[in-house]
């Protein structure tokens, strides 16, 4: 094998040379080790480097490719959101209270990724206990955007979109509530995906809000995370809310063209309900063409206001998130952060009958956003109002306070992903998401696949 | 722009707060407090812009588990192009099973079968 190392390569391309005995993983790890040293000083994506694991995996991938073994994962340098248990390596939910907790077993998602060789490079910063971000009254500070390191990657797998966008990894896993894999995938300018709740495990990925948490993968490009998700999905008997769903081939399935796509534009979410920037309105515009040049067809669609969906996501997560703290908060408040104190005590003042009224209206949300793919195969919309805002430019209460596009996906229970759209005149990424029917992942991810090919947004990259 | 339902809502004083969370077992001291009383304002739109007008039965559980469509479409499980990487997890296994797959389709149904699928479509008692 040989030891030069080309940058920023994908998951697909460094698959791809590895298989071919053209990269060594053991290189292609020190590469990466060497970056994150210069490199992750401004962005603090990184909470902890597993240097000595990385490179115990790296080798025996090597070996495992010299003996013969083929994978699209073997020997592929990943990151994973510090919520992810993993065997024997301290697992903090970027908090101090669980700042010394060492799992004694992998969650079920990293397993399978080491089973397919994959190499554990370290884990991510995240929002506290994936809600409580970006605060700096914590042990470790947040991830900074590595577009403009000012500026806020969006939460909460914060450190998942910054390490996948500055290339310290080839791909991460994130978490996603109520948009906290979209949102920093977007602002991040990389590829992320929610998937149907009950197709990839959360056993062993500590919770936020039980009805609502989905795992998944984030990477630079859709196919990518349609790789990961190959790894990633299927049923897992331990965990009550997975779903012996068939099983799909996704890095198969993003090759079909789009020709005859019914796609709808959900245009009154960002002209109106969370109103977005011009550029932002540019881009989706020019979207827009990218995909009817691609042989789509799309019509405007509606859903209920996203405010409608964030009631009911917000009033779920609260009283979640709380009942699952709410013996620590009582012993240790001071030891969480303002900002979690600030998303999460109000749980304690929500009553049963309001949180059981948000579910009973959730019914109804579901329902209605089935009804839109009846009509088309996927929605697209603005996952945000616009490009990464300054970090410092972040409230406690902003959870509550300003709606989010992406919550609607995980009210509705359907997948939902944000691929890189284009970018502003300043140089910043705006993100573009794809929403598809339940179990309709494999055409999200061949819609956001394919609007990369042929809108070109993958050839550049943060200058660090 | 959509009118903020937090604005419909009172504001909910310190005091009045102190005693929710010591309903709650809470102390908090009045910073965290007054933090309290700012985030609760925005929950409280929130609660109150949930709609209270359902039917009293018309919910039969609160699961939102939603079963894949089958079959799946062909499209997404047709054989791989050459060159496109997919799952390494062993492909000869999984040719063999669609093998058997095939030939349980095309082949007569048992006898047993046939009468269980007569009773699924509807055809018991003829």
């Amino acid at each position: 094998m040989t030891g030069s190392v080309p940058p920023f390569l994908t998951i697909a391309q460094a698959g791809r040379l590895i298989a071919a005995k053209r990269l060594s993983p053991v290189e292609l790890v020190k590469d990466l080790l060497a970056r994150i040293e210069t490199t992750d000083p401004r962005l603090n994506a990184f909470l902890l480097v597993t240097e000595r694991q990385a490179l115990t995996a790296a080798r025996a991938a090597e070996r495992a490719v010299m003996a013969g073994r083929k994978g699209p994962l073997l020997g592929i340098p990943l990151g994973y959101k510090d919520i992810y248990e993993t065997a024997g390596v301290r697992t903090t939910a970027h908090s101090r209270i669980l700042a010394d907790n060492v799992p004694a077993k992998d969650a079920e998602t990293v397993r399978r990724l080491h089973a397919e060789g994959a190499v554990m490079m370290g884990k991510l910063a995240t929002h506290e206990f994936a809600i409580g971000g970006p605060a700096f009254d914590l042990p470790w500070p947040p991830a900074h955007n590595p577009w403009d390191v000012r500026r806020f990657t969006g939460g909460s797998s914060s450190g998942s979109g910054a390490a996948v966008a500055a290339g310290l990894v080839l791909g991460a896993l994130g978490s996603d509530t109520g948009g906290s894999i979209r949102l920093p995938a977007a602002y991040c300018g990389i590829a992320g995906i929610k998937p149907t709740p009950g197709l990839v495990s959360r056993r062993g990925v500590i919770p936020l809000a039980p009805s609502l948490d989905t795992a998944g993968p984030m990477a630079w490009t859709a196919q990518d995370c349609a790789i990961l998700l190959d790894a990633l999905a299927g049923h897992d008997p331990a965990d009550p809310a997975s779903v012996a769903a068939p099983q799909v081939a996704y890095a198969s399935a993003i090759a079909k063209p789009l020709k005859g796509l019914r796609i709808g534009l959900l245009r009154r979410f960002y002209e109106h309900d969370v109103p977005a920037s011009p550029e932002m309105l540019h881009m989706i515009n020019r979207a827009v063409g990218t995909l009817k040049g691609l042989g789509c067809r799309v019509e405007e669609a509606t859903l209920p206001p996203v405010q409608d969906y964030n009631a009911v996501g917000r009033v779920i997560i609260s009283s979640e998130a709380y009942a699952l703290h709410e013996a620590t908060l009582k012993t240790r408040l001071s030891d969480y952060s303002r900002v979690f104190r600030v998303r999460v005590l109000a749980g304690a003042l929500i009553r049963a009958a309001d949180y059981i009224t948000a579910q009973r209206r959730r019914t109804d949300l579901i329902a209605a956003t089935a009804k839109a793919f009846e009509k088309f195969d996927v929605l697209i919309t603005a996952p945000t109002a616009g490009a990464a805002p300054l970090l410092n430019e972040q409230r406690p209460d902003d959870g509550f306070a300003r709606p989010l596009i992406t919550t609607v996906a995980n009210v509705a229970a359907v997948p939902s992903m944000v691929v890189c759209g284009g970018f502003t005149t300043a140089g910043l990424p705006l993100g573009l998401e794809i929403i598809g029917p339940a179990w309709g992942d494999a055409t999200v991810l061949r819609v956001g696949h394919q609007f990369e090919q042929a809108a070109g947004t993958r050839t550049r990259r943060p200058e660090l | 722009m959509p009118v903020s339902p937090a604005a419909s809502v009172p504001p909910l004083s310190p005091g009045e707060m102190q005693l929710l969370l010591s309903r709650a077992g809470l102390a908090l001291n009045p910073g965290q407090v007054a933090d309290l009383v700012l985030a609760w304002r925005q929950v409280a739109g929130l609660i109150a812009s949930l709609p209270r007008d359902r039917p009293l039965a018309d919910d039969m559980a609160y699961t939102f588990r939603l079963m894949p469509r089958t079959p799946v479409p062909a499209a997404i499980t047709r054989p791989k192009p050459a060159g496109t990487v997919t799952k390494a997890k062993a492909p000869a296994a999984r040719s063999r099973t669609a093998v058997k797959a095939k030939a349980r389709a095309t082949a007569t149904p048992k006898r047993g079968a046939a009468k269980r699928a007569g009773r699924k479509s509807g055809k018991r008692g003829r």
